[in-house]
């Protein structure tokens, strides 16, 4: 039962590694199989994005080890981990190998001309996803944390303010003004 | 960088063990400090050098600066260095995280603590669209990407389907800029 939850775990985060190109381009891809397996809600998504950018490492890795830990402990956050990382010891080292003629590769460049308008697209449809767990409840616009909200996109997008800033501001509002 | 392959393997674990903790939302820290330590001070590799390996660990799956460490460490001594670049890459942010997600499991009924977490959570949608916006100029400089994008919306937002978004994503591209050589020619 634990093997089949190991192994769920890192074919999950296989396909999560695979189908993305970093950063995130991994959230909707984790959010679709979080949700799928049962695994978590939308609003535990919210949360390790949240966590996975408050604390040092790459967001993909992170979300591997929180889900991981979450799912299956120790053993599960080292599958996710494994699978996260596989297009890293498969592909990348074919790469490695190849470099000289990797680098300079068209048909690489072809296939992100498609992929990437993608990953844009994947997240916004997340976007919606997240806003309707985060600033709803029960059907209601929830006021305070909309208001918090646009604190945190003004801090970003006016006072260029590094995401953990924001995130400890938006803690000490949510303190303060949610009931 | 002097020594044999095992000792070589030892120094990138440290450096990147070291490094690890430092960066915050993505890998572009890591890549300044590789620039200082490897570029300025040991000049064992190029500022040219470096740029290639990261091109290239940009454009494959996965994360970003994972594929970057493992080239890099490859490039300077064979697989096992590889290994121990990454290795040594996430083995703090490992660590953490183990830490943090045994003390969230703990802490959430706490009445400070979830109000805090509604206000966190608040941040997230920001923190994304802060993100992006970049991004989409980057990814959406003709119609057709347009177009694309509004595909994968759609595609993801009623079939839930996003690896099958991905590869039509890849091959729609091959097709348009490989076999049709139409598009905008964006390398960026």
């Amino acid at each position: 039962m634990v093997l089949t939850t190991m192994l769920e775990l890192f074919v999950s985060f296989l396909k999560i590694g695979m189908t993305s190109f970093g950063g995130m381009s991994m959230v909707p891809l984790i959010n679709a199989e979080m949700l799928n397996h049962g695994w978590m809600t939308v609003r535990e998504v919210a949360d390790i994005v949240a966590i996975a950018e408050m604390t040092p490492g790459p967001l993909g890795l992170n979300c591997a080890t929180f889900a991981g830990m979450r799912v299956a402990g120790l053993p599960g956050a080292v599958c996710a981990n494994l699978g996260v990382l596989f297009p890293t010891y498969s592909i990348g080292w074919v790469a490695a190998v190849f470099f000289e003629r990797f680098k300079s590769s068209n048909i690489m460049q072809c296939l992100l001309y498609g992929i990437r308008p993608v990953c844009i697209g994947m997240v916004i449809s997340v976007v919606i996803d997240l806003s309707q767990s985060n600033y709803m409840l029960d059907g209601n616009l929830y006021i305070q944390p909309i208001l918090i909200g646009i604190v945190a996109l003004i801090l970003l997008m006016k006072g260029k303010q590094r995401i953990p800033v924001v995130i400890i501001v938006s803690a000490v509002l949510g303190i303060l003004i949610v009931r | 960088m002097e020594g044999s392959c095992w000792k070589k393997a030892w120094k990138l674990f440290l450096f990147y063990a070291k490094i690890g903790i430092f960066t915050f939302g993505g890998g572009w820290g890591i890549l300044a400090e590789m620039r200082k330590e490897f570029v300025e001070k040991e000049q064992i590799i190029t500022d040219e050098e470096l740029l290639d390996v990261t091109s290239v660990g940009r454009s494959l799956p996965g994360t970003m600066i994972g594929n970057v460490s493992f080239l890099f460490g490859y490039h300077i001594g064979g697989p096992i260095c590889g290994f121990a670049a990454l290795i040594g890459m996430i083995f703090w942010p490992f660590i953490i995280l183990s830490v943090i997600t045994f003390i969230y499991a703990r802490v959430l009924d706490n009445i400070y603590v979830a109000r805090a977490m509604v206000g966190i959570r608040a941040a997230v949608v920001p923190i994304m669209v802060a993100a992006i916006i970049p991004l989409g100029r980057q990814a959406l400089q003709d119609r057709i990407a347009w177009i694309i994008m509004g595909a994968a919306f759609l595609l993801c937002s009623f079939g839930r389907n996003n690896i099958l978004a991905v590869v039509l994503g890849a091959i729609t591209g091959y097709l348009i800029k490989g076999v049709l050589k139409v598009g905008s020619d964006n390398n960026a």
